[in-house]
This record gives structure tokens, C-alpha cells and sequence, in this order.
């Protein structure tokens, strides 16, 4: 169910091709031209013969109809190597009215959509935190599902420190709402690898505006110690102004890393939310 | 005790805690209502909050109206509020209550006992002992009529077991009661009266005055009771009738009949007119259905009045004639049956017919007027019937006379006795007084009766036994033998006034009465002394086992009065059981006349004391939980809405209307039942009932249902030029869903793929065939086959067809069979192919049509004609001659199906003729 509709939300777009610069060395061979010279099938270019290539490399044919001697090259084609995380933890299963998603219910869609979208592009995709190796084909894809349906109890709301290649890159999609300090350890620990990442935060309206009233006793979805509120219209303001700077915050720390940053709200459409995700991911490819 | 209007509170001292509210309203406004309990997942960011304002959020001001006005209802429930409060009793000393218990007390006996309890807890109130005393007739001596000085809670007791007597009041021996009384000096009276008018009212409330002061209660004029009178046969109708006491306005009610396992019978409209006090209604009900009438009540009226049961007295037994011959009307006067019929008709139902017709249908006594020998079947129907409890009623004749069968009681000698006439010097003899032993005893025999003529009974041992009824001078005339249970009786002389005058008498009229009177069990019960009772009816009219009181009534008791020792009921034995109605006794009822001067007349059911502490105490619990409800709702703890919250709590406040309102929708009338619209199966009856119409069956292979529409097309079309039938056309039937019977002939041509009829189909199928109708079986395999032989793909399937179709047994088409000359005169029926065989039932000198006629020539393909009506098919092997020839086969066919088997007549035409010649 949820997967038919991350398909649906995934056939809206092209398939994604990873910009980057460097692809993470654990990567072997893609199907992606890489508009380089490279290991791969296809053919780029012709060069002059230098001294320490190949002979097996030179191209007699091309080599007959000059006096010089050429050698042939092929187009770089690699794949690079994702790594999706997404919130589990019981603060995503949240919802502040009916007709709204779980937050949790809009990060796997969003999730197992980017998936669909990158294994489509030939990148090799991974659910951080299982130990998978990216794999890429459809088979991939329904392991990645399976990952992402089965039952994870997370107690935490940001993804564990783990060794990744360098170069890789990860997306982060959850309701980031740890303190600044944590997020920030997290994400170093990955910058300091090389690894490029995304951010997405999944909020419900309510989390945002604080939509209240009356006499309220606050309890936390992950054991946090409750609290109680007299005039919850009261406080709406100052928790709105903490909200902005939480968020401020994340982008701040985002720019600092060259990571990117965004807010999807579970009113409003995944679509849009999927596409800001797809731009930040293909960014840059162009140049 | 405080009163404010028709509010009184017993304990008005609590009232002044709702002094306390205003304090509450305070205390409400001041607590804050319970937080709400949310998850909320970015908790964090809510720590530490500056807190503008600290004063919490206050409880809505109407959720403290509700807890105010719950408060409020507990205080004034603790108060214990009366609605109207009774006054105190007037008068002093012990409170003597005189209870009307009769019968007419049942109309509204509950009330009656709310009036009992509500004295004797005035009584209570005020610590004075109570006397009850009661006016019915005490079904035994032993029982108290008047109790001694009683406390309340054992009138209470005793107040609320008392029920009302089926019978009248006895004020006189109340009045005894009453004196006998320990009671010295002052003493209140009431008396609860049962609103009738009594020789001895007057007296006795007199002598209640002098105690110290007496108030009446008693109904209205609507409330009177309502008689129903027992009714009388009218004809063929039962004529009911209905008193009220004190006329008013147009007042309808429902007599209802009941069967003896009280279903309902019929149920007539019983209308008091504007002013009038006598209703009547007609009963008119075919006689099996009236006979099985064992109570007639008025709906509602719930007292013993208003029932009357029925017995044998008003059954319409159902008497047959028997008659050989047909009814004669040019001449009634001569004939035996014309007396037997003015004599039965008034009390019985009359029949004629075969004896075995007759024996058909229930009945009560079959007459044989002088009939001659019966036919061996009538005579066996008749013995049968007679041994299984019949009563035969012969009567002689000429043709008795004659020669004597054995259906007579006695011997009786060849020949007549002829008393008087001109070669006789005896004169005509009158009747002898009947005797004891005999049914007609009672009777007398007006001394113009004579006797001209008789049959003899010869001389035996047993004749005397058996004779009923004798001459002045002995001789038997009318003798009787009980044969197994039924009675086979004998009059010696004639039903008409040929032999004897008898016949013009009253006497004949009784006499008839007694011996339709003997059939079904009256004859045991006419002899014994005492009828026990079996069933009795109470106050109320509802029939139950007899009380230990109800003593057998006198022979000939039905006549008897209802009294506590005879109570009404159905009395005898299972056999013969007699009614005993209190309505005949019931005559001129009048209300309540003018009571003694200074005597407080009141009626039942005024203002009474209502305890509104409970429904005070429920109010305040049901807001209470409504309270809960909202408070939990406010803290979000219910898994609903708001919305469905407060719908919730509406449906608490209002439940207790619910079931009210659920009741009354319950009692609408009864719903109108609607007649359906004629559906399909009424349209196909029409169509097909009101125009003769060839019929053939729809197979379901489209291309053979369309060969044979226009098979038969091209039929009817030859039929309408040629014969005179008019109008007939073809139809395609269904034999699963359709109805056979209105059609004379099916055709229908078999092919190896139909489907095989369905057991359903097959029962129609048989039904139609033993009720005349013809199916003409095409198999339509050209081969020429023998029945016993293979036969083709056709033949074989419609073997497995009439696998359970009664088919008779076939013979190839006589050379002599009606077929062949119904119309044309034919040797051979030839249809698309001109060899095969065709098949009719085989029966010498059969008088009927054929059920089934079977061949093999496809008729259809021969006859069937295109719109522009030239011969769809070619004919093999050939020849317009051939084509005639089939069409003369289906005129002939169709005639014969039509018309039956008359022209059979045919094979003596040319001896007529030859006769004629001569």
C-alpha cells in the first residue's frame, strides 16, 4: 500500500542521477556517464598516444588513418551510493487531527519514494543504519522496502554515527526536533568522512503553531517529563518564536556543512516535498 | 409538611441547603477544571516557558450550571416532594372501606385497588384502623364478607389480593355484614361502588351515613360496564347485541369471535348510536366457520359482562338431503323434500346432493328422503360415514315400501299398512305420548297428528328398544339402531303430507330439532342429572379452571342464574358442553341513582398523591453522568468528539422519553396492507385466458421457438379461413414459470439438447394432463420409428421427458380415431416429412381427448409460413399436396383438442342413415 503510493509519488519525476564531484570509493562500476574520462563502456574520446598508456588501449583503426597514434576512452560511468535514513522513533507517530497523516507514515513514503527514484537512475541505494551494502536493481529496491516496512524501534530521534565511505550521501528525512547540539555531533560525524547530506524535516502543523487552548498537561511520546501548561494560547507565541529558531538552527548548521535543508509539513503536498528533495540531490551535477 | 400549590414536601427542612448553592457557585468557579492529557511530540521546546498569566483557564459557566442544578436536585429530592398530597381522611375512628367486588368492579379493577391503597395509606397516616368489607356473594359461607378492625399494612394485604367475584353484588346480606361489626362509636365510610344501581343501595348506604360520614366512589357514565347479550340466529346470521348504561355520544367498539383455541374468528364493529343504549351487530359467517365460535367478547371490556360463550345452542349444524333425483320445483308441495327444508332450514344449514357429495363436506345428519336403492359408492360413503358417528335420518315411502335394503334400523315387512281409506275400517291413528327412554321425550304430540300410512317393522326381540316413537296403538314409527357411534333412524312413514300429516306439524319441526340435536354428542348429556362445570370464567372474562365453589349445575341448568355457587362457564363434559352466561341475567341495569342526603359523591381515579423523590433522585443521577461525560470530554479522555460527546449526553437526559415514544410508535394502527399490482404472471393469464391461443413450448433454441411461432401462424391462419374458429393465435410458453391451464393444446417439438423439466414443471405438467389438457410430442427425426424401437435423437429425449409425465399408454392412430374425421377426413398426417408414425393414447371406447400425442413429422416446418405467407420449409418428399395435407392434420388436431371427442358419433352416422333411408 504505502509503496504503490511511494511508486505513484516517484513516477511523477525523472529518474535521479546523484550530483557529485566524488563518488564514494566503495563504488564500483554504474551505468551513469559521468561526462568523463573513466572506466566504462561507452566511448568519450580519442587521444594522442603518451608515453606509460597502454598499448592494449590504442585504437589500431583509428591510429591507421593518421600518421599519430591514438588511443581510445571510454566515458567514466559510476554509480553513486545513497544512504536513506528516516525517522522511527515514536515521536513521528504523531498526528494532531484526523484527517492528517502520521509524520512517520509521510517519511516512508518520502523515503521509499527517493529510493524508487534513485534505483531508477542506477544509483545505489541504502537504508542507514541495517548494514546494508547500496545495491542497485529492482531486487534492491524490494530489499529496501522491506527494510523500511519492517518494525523499527528506534528510541532516538537522529541516526547513529556510522562508518560510511567518504564521498557518499546520506538523506536524513525525520522531525529533527533533538536538540541542536546532538544534530550537530551527528552530522560531523559524517562531514568529517566527506559525506554530502540532506536534511528534511517532517513536521505536523501543529508542532509548528501550536494550535492549543485551556489547561493542558504536555506528555512526551518518547518518556519525556511531562509538563503543565495553565493557558496554552498563552505560550502559543514564544513556543512559535523557539520553533523558528530550532529551524533556523538546522539550516544554519546545514549551510555550515554544505548540506542542504527542508521543511515539509504533513498538511501540505509530499510532492512538493519529494521535488525540493530531488533538486537538492541533482544540484550541481550540471557543473 | 410544606405545600405550595399542589407541591408539598415531606421534609421541608432540607430545602434550606440550597442556601448553600450561591457558596458552591464560588467554590466551582474557583477550582480549575482538570488539565487536558495531550501527547506532543516536540514537548522540549514547550520546558521553561515564561508564563504570562498564571491564573488557569476557568471552568465553562455552563458546566457549573449543570453541577448547581444537579446540587439542587439532590437537596430538593432529599426534601421528598408529593405532587398533589392527599388530604387527610375526614371524619374519626377506624376507616370502613366497602368494596363493590361484583363482576361489573372488573372493569377497572386496578384502579379500584389504587383507590384501596391510597385510603389505607391516609389511614396509616393518621393511625386508624381499617374494616374492608365486601358486597359480592361469597362463593363460600366461611369466607369473611367484612374483616375486623385491621392495622393498615394488613389491609394492605388484603386489599391487594382481593379480586372481583364473576358474579352480582348481595347488598342485602352486606347490610348483615355490617351490622354484625365490632365497631362502637364513630367510624368513617367509604365506599368504593361499582356505579350500578342495586334495590338495596339506598339501604345500605343509609346505614354506612349513621357510622359518622360516608363518601362514594364510583364511574362515570363511560366507564359503566358494557353487556354483551347472547346472540340470536337471524337466518344465516348470528345477531349480537350490545347495552351500555348511560347513553352518550357515538361510542364504536369491536366484537370480536373467538375460536375454542381463542384465535380470532371474525371481529365485526359494534356502534352505539348518538344517545342510544343498544347495539347490534350481524354475524355472517360461512357455517364451519360460525360453528367453530366458542366466545363472543366486546375488545376491552375486560369484565365477564361483556363475554358470552357459545355452545351447541347456537352452532348451525349442517344437514344433508340426500336426493336421487333432481329437485322437483314445479310441484313442492308433493315433494319429500320440500318439508324436510322449510323444517331444517331455521335452525340448520340445508344441502342436497349426492350422498356421497355430501359426505364430502362436514355434516351433522344426512336425511334420505324415500330413495330407492343407492348407488353401490353412495351406499358405501354412507355406511361409513355412519359408523364413524353420523346420524342417518331415513324416512319412508312408496319406494321403501317397495323393497327394503338393509340401511333401515329394524326388519321391516314388504309393503304398507294403510290406516283409513275406503277399503279400511282403521282409522287414521294419532301419536302415543313418547316415551321416557326416547329422545323425543318432552315432546307432546298435538292429538290432529295422524298417521294415514306406514311401513311395518317386523317383529323382534329388540324392536322395542329401538323404537322411539309409537302409535296410539303401538305400532313403531319411528324406530332407531346406534350402529358403531352414529344413529341410523327411521320414521315409518313419509316426509310429505302424502302418508301422514306429520309432515305439516310442529311436531316434525321438533322432532327434526331433536335428532339434529343428537348428532355430535348431545344425546349423553341430555340424559344425566348434573352437569359439572369445566371451565369458568372470572371477573375479567378469562376463562380458567373451575373454582373449588363451582358445584355442577341441575339437569336442564342452562336456564340457571349465575350465582356464586355457578359461576359462568361452560358446564357437561368434553363431549356436550353447555354454556352459562351471566348476560341473560343482566337485564335492566341502571347507574347509580341519587344517594342520601349529606353523602360525598366522588370518582375514581382524581388527583392522586404522586412521590416525586425518585424522579428528582434519577434527574440528579442522570446529570451526574452527563457531568462525567463532559469532564471527560473537556480533558479529552473520551476516544470521540466533541460533537459526539454532547449527543451522547443528550441521549442520557432523554432516554427515559425514549421507550415511551417507541411504545406509541408501536400501537399505530394496524398497517394497511397494500395489494400488489397485477404482476407479470396476471398479465400472461390475461393474454392467454382471454383468447383461445395455440401454445407451444419455448425450447430456448431460438431458431426451433421461431419455426414453431410461425408453424402455428400459418395454422391459425388456415384454421381462421377454413373453420370457424375465429382468433386464435399462437403463444410461446414456458413450462417452468407459466400457467398450463388455459391452454386446450401444446405443441411441442423436441430436440436433443432440451433441457429436461423440472420437478416443479413436471407436477404442472401431470396436472394439466389429468385435467384435459393435450400435448402434441414433435420429435421431428424424419425416420419412421417405433415406439419400442430406438427411435431418433428426438424420440430418446422425449422418452427421458416423460420419464415423469403420466402418459397413458400409446397405440398408433385407430383407423376409426377421431383424428382422422374432426374436420376433414384423413388416412394419414403427414407434416414436413409424411412416413412417420403418430401415437394416441390406447383405450377401447375411449370418451376422451387424448392427453398426448406423439409423431414425428414436424407439423411446424410444414405449416410455418413467412410474413409475406408463403411455406417457409419445403415438405418431403413433396408436393402442395402434402403441405394440404398437414395443414388438414392441424385443423383437425385443433378441433379435436377444442371440441372434444363428439364427432366419434360419426361411426354410427351411416346406420342413422340407413335408418333414416328407411
Amino acid at each position: 500500500m504505502l509503496v504503490n503510493r511511494a511508486e505513484q509519488l516517484a513516477a511523477t519525476l525523472p529518474p535521479l542521477l546523484v550530483a557529485s564531484e566524488r563518488v564514494a570509493a566503495t563504488v564500483a562500476q554504474g551505468v551513469h556517464g559521468r561526462r568523463r574520462v573513466g572506466v566504462g563502456e561507452t566511448f568519450w574520446q580519442f587521444r594522442r598516444y603518451q608515453p606509460g598508456d597502454s598499448v592494449r588501449a590504442i585504437d589500431w583503426r583509428q591510429s591507421a588513418k593518421s600518421q599519430n597514434v591514438f588511443i581510445r576512452e571510454n566515458e567514466w560511468e559510476a554509480a553513486q551510493s545513497v544512504w536513506l535514513w528516516r525517522d522511527a522513533s515514536p515521536s513521528m507517530r504523531y498526528r494532531s487531527r484526523k484527517d492528517l497523516p502520521e509524520k512517520t507514515e509521510q517519511a516512508d513514503l518520502m523515503v521509499l519514494a527517493l529510493a524508487s527514484l534513485l534505483i531508477a537512475a542506477g544509483e545505489n541505494v541504502a537504508l542507514l543504519g541495517t548494514g546494508h551494502l547500496p545495491t542497485s536493481g529492482r531486487s534492491a529496491y524490494n530489499r529496501f522496502c522491506h527494510a523500511v516496512l519492517a518494525e523499527m524501534t528506534e528510541t532516538q530521534g537522529l541516526p547513529n554515527a556510522e562508518p560510511l565511505p567518504r564521498y557518499g550521501h546520506v538523506v536524513w528525512i525525520g522531525d529533527l526536533l533533538a536538540p541542536l547540539d546532538d544534530i550537530k555531533m551527528r552530522m560531523s560525524a559524517y562531514v568529517s568522512r566527506g559525506v554530502r547530506g540532506h536534511l528534511l524535516q517532517v513536521l505536523d502543523p501543529a508542532e509548528e503553531t501550536l494550535p492549543f487552548k485551556g489547561r493542558i498537561r504536555f506528555e512526551g511520546m518518547e518518556g519525556e517529563t511531562p509538563t503543565l501548561i495553565g493557558r496554552t494560547d498563552t505560550v502559543r507565541e514564544e513556543y512559535g518564536e523557539r520553533m523558528t529558531a530550532h529551524q533556523a538552527g538546522l539550516k544554519d548548521l546545514a549551510r555550515a556543512y554544505g548540506w542542504s535543508y527542508s521543511v515539509h509539513r504533513t498538511d501540505r503536498s509530499t510532492e512538493t516535498a519529494l521535488l525540493a528533495l530531488y533538486v537538492a540531490l541533482a544540484r550541481g551535477r550540471e557543473n | 409538611m410544606l405545600t405550595l400549590g399542589s407541591l408539598a414536601f415531606a421534609s421541608p427542612w432540607m430545602l434550606l441547603a440550597l442556601a448553600i448553592l450561591p457558596i458552591l457557585w464560588r467554590l466551582l468557579r474557583v477550582i480549575p477544571p482538570a488539565p487536558r492529557q495531550l501527547r506532543f511530540p516536540a514537548i522540549r521546546l514547550l520546558y521553561n516557558l515564561r508564563q504570562q498569566e498564571q491564573t488557569p483557564a476557568k471552568t465553562p459557566w455552563w458546566l457549573i450550571l449543570l453541577r448547581l442544578i444537579l446540587a439542587a436536585l439532590i437537596i430538593v429530592a432529599l426534601a421528598h416532594p408529593l405532587l398533589n398530597p392527599s388530604a387527610r381522611l375526614p371524619g374519626a375512628g377506624p376507616l370502613l372501606i366497602v368494596v363493590d367486588d361484583g363482576w361489573a368492579a372488573a372493569r377497572d379493577w386496578p384502579q379500584r385497588q389504587r383507590a384501596m391503597a391510597d385510603l389505607i395509606d391516609r389511614a396509616e397516616r393518621d393511625a386508624r384502623p381499617v374494616v374492608l368489607v365486601t358486597t359480592a356473594a361469597q362463593s363460600t359461607e366461611s369466607s369473611p364478607r367484612a374483616t375486623g378492625l385491621l392495622r393498615a399494612g394488613e389491609a394492605r394485604g388484603l386489599a391487594q389480593a382481593m379480586l372481583p367475584k364473576p358474579w352480582g353484588n348481595d347488598l342485602k346480606a352486606t347490610l348483615a355484614a355490617i351490622d354484625r361489626l365490632p365497631i362502637q362509636g364513630a367510624a368513617q365510610a367509604v365506599w368504593l361502588s361499582n356505579g350500578l344501581n342495586d334495590a338495596d343501595t339506598t339501604a345500605l348506604a343509609e346505614r354506612l351515613q349513621r357510622f359518622g360520614g360516608l363518601s362514594v366512589l364510583a364511574d362515570g357514565a363511560a366507564a359503566l360496564p358494557r353487556v354483551l347479550t347472547p346472540p340470536a340466529a337471524r337466518g344465516g346470521e348470528l345477531a349480537v347485541g350490545a347495552e351500555r348504561l348511560g347513553a352518550a355520544g357515538e361510542e364504536r367498539r369491536w366484537l370480536r369471535a373467538l375460536g375454542v383455541d381463542g384465535r380470532l374468528i371474525a371481529r365485526e364493529a359494534l356502534t352505539f348510536a348518538d344517545g342510544a343504549n343498544h347495539a347490534e351487530t350481524r354475524l355472517n359467517l360461512p357455517t364451519e366457520l360460525r360453528n367453530d365460535i366458542a366466545r363472543l367478547d366486546i375488545e376491552d371490556e375486560a369484565t365477564v359482562g361483556a363475554v358470552v360463550l357459545l355452545d351447541e345452542r347456537w352452532r348451525r349444524r349442517p344437514v344433508g338431503i340426500a336426493s336421487t333425483t333432481g329437485f322437483d320445483a314445479s310441484q313442492p308441495l308433493l315433494d319429500p323434500h320440500h318439508y324436510l327444508d322449510r323444517a331444517l332450514s331455521p335452525f340448520s344449514e340445508v344441502r342436497r346432493g349426492q350422498a356421497s357429495d355430501l359426505l364430502k363436506r362436514e355434516l351433522a345428519v344426512l336425511v334420505l328422503p324415500d330413495v330407492g336403492p343407492m348407488a353401490p359408492h353412495d351406499r358405501e360413503a354412507v355406511d361409513t360415514w355412519l359408523k364413524s358417528g353420523g346420524v342417518v335420518l331415513r324416512f319412508s315411502g312408496p319406494l321403501l315400501a317397495g323393497g327394503a335394503d338393509d340401511l333401515v334400523p329394524v326388519r321391516l315387512r314388504r309393503g304398507d299398512r294403510a290406516l283409513g281409506g275406503a277399503l279400511s275400517w282403521a282409522k287414521p291413528l294419532p301419536l302415543a305420548p313418547f316415551d321416557a327412554r326416547s329422545p323425543f321425550n318432552g315432546l307432546t304430540p298435538p292429538p290432529d297428528v295422524t298417521i294415514r300410512r306406514q311401513v311395518l317393522a317386523e317383529p323382534a326381540l329388540e324392536l322395542g328398544d329401538r323404537t322411539w316413537a309409537r302409535l296410539a296403538d303401538g305400532t313403531p314409527i319411528v324406530t332407531a339402531e346406534k350402529r358403531d357411534l352414529g344413529w341410523l333412524i327411521l320414521v315409518h312413514t313419509t316426509s310429505n303430507a302424502e302418508w301422514s300429516n306429520l309432515a305439516l306439524s310442529g311436531l316434525f319441526v321438533e322432532m327434526l330439532q331433536r335428532v339434529v340435536g343428537l348428532s355430535r354428542g348431545i344425546a349423553g348429556a341430555a340424559g344425566e342429572a348434573a352437569l359439572p362445570p369445566i371451565e369458568t370464567l372470572d371477573a375479567f372474562g378469562r376463562p380458567g379452571a373451575p373454582g373449588p365453589t363451582a358445584l355442577a349445575l341441575p339437569r336442564g341448568g342452562v336456564e340457571a342464574a349465575v350465582s356464586a355457587t355457578a359461576p359462568p362457564g361452560y358446564y357437561g363434559n368434553e363431549l356436550s358442553r353447555v354454556a352459562l352466561n351471566l348476560s341473560p341475567a343482566l337485564k335492566g341495569l341502571t347507574p347509580l341513582a341519587a344517594l342520601p342526603q349529606g353523602v360525598e359523591r366522588g370518582l375514581y381515579g382524581g388527583q392522586r398523591e404522586v412521590d416525586l423523590r425518585a424522579w428528582f433522585m434519577t434527574a440528579a443521577v442522570l446529570i451526574g453522568l452527563a457531568d462525567i461525560l463532559i469532564g471527560l470530554a473537556l480533558r479529552g479522555l473520551l476516544p470521540i468528539g466533541p460533537g459526539a460527546a454532547a449527543a451522547l449526553i443528550a441521549l442520557a437526559l432523554f432516554a427515559p422519553a425514549q421507550p415511551a415514544e417507541a411504545q406509541s410508535f408501536g400501537q399505530t394502527p394496524r398497517a394497511q396492507v397494500q395489494r400488489a399490482p397485477a404482476t407479470g404472471t396476471d398479465a400472461f393469464a390475461m393474454s392467454a385466458a382471454l383468447q383461445t391461443k395455440l401454445a407451444y413450448i419455448r425450447t430456448g433454441n431460438a431458431q426451433l421457438d421461431d419455426i414453431s411461432r410461425a408453424g402455428l401462424q400459418g395454422l391459425s391462419g388456415a384454421l381462421i379461413r377454413r373453420t370457424s374458429v375465429e382468433q386464435i393465435e399462437p403463444l410461446a410458453v414456458d413450462i417452468e414459470t407459466d400457467e398450463l391451464a388455459f391452454f386446450s393444446l401444446i405443441y411441442w417439438p423436441v430436440t436433443a439438447e432440451q433441457r429436461l423439466p423440472s420437478a416443479v414443471a413436471i407436477r404442472k405438467l401431470n396436472t394439466y394432463l389429468r385435467n384435459g389438457g393435450t400435448i402434441l410430442f414433435d420429435t421431428r427425426d424424419q425416420a419412421d420409428i417405433g415406439i419400442d424401437a430406438g427411435g431418433g435423437p428426438g424420440m430418446q429425449r422425449l422418452r427421458q421427458i416423460v420419464r415423469g409425465l403420466e402418459v397413458p399408454a400409446l397405440a398408433p392412430v385407430p383407423q376409426d380415431h377421431v383424428l382422422t374425421k374432426a374436420f376433414y377426413l384423413l388416412t394419414e398426417f403427414p407434416g414436413r416429412h409424411a412416413d412417420g408414425q403418430v401415437w394416441v393414447e390406447r383405450r377401447e371406447g375411449a370418451s376422451e381427448v387424448s392427453p398426448v400425442i406423439i409423431g414425428s413429422n414436424d407439423w411446424a416446418g410444414a405449416w410455418a409460413v413467412g410474413p409475406n405467407g408463403r411455406p417457409l420449409f419445403a415438405v418431403v418428399p413433396g408436393g402442395e399436396l402434402q403441405r394440404e395435407m398437414a395443414y388438414r392434420f392441424g385443423i383437425n388436431l385443433v378441433m379435436y383438442a377444442l371440441t372434444g371427442n363428439y364427432k366419434a358419433d360419426q361411426v354410427h352416422v351411416p346406420a342413422i342413415l340407413e335408418r333414416l333411408g328407411q
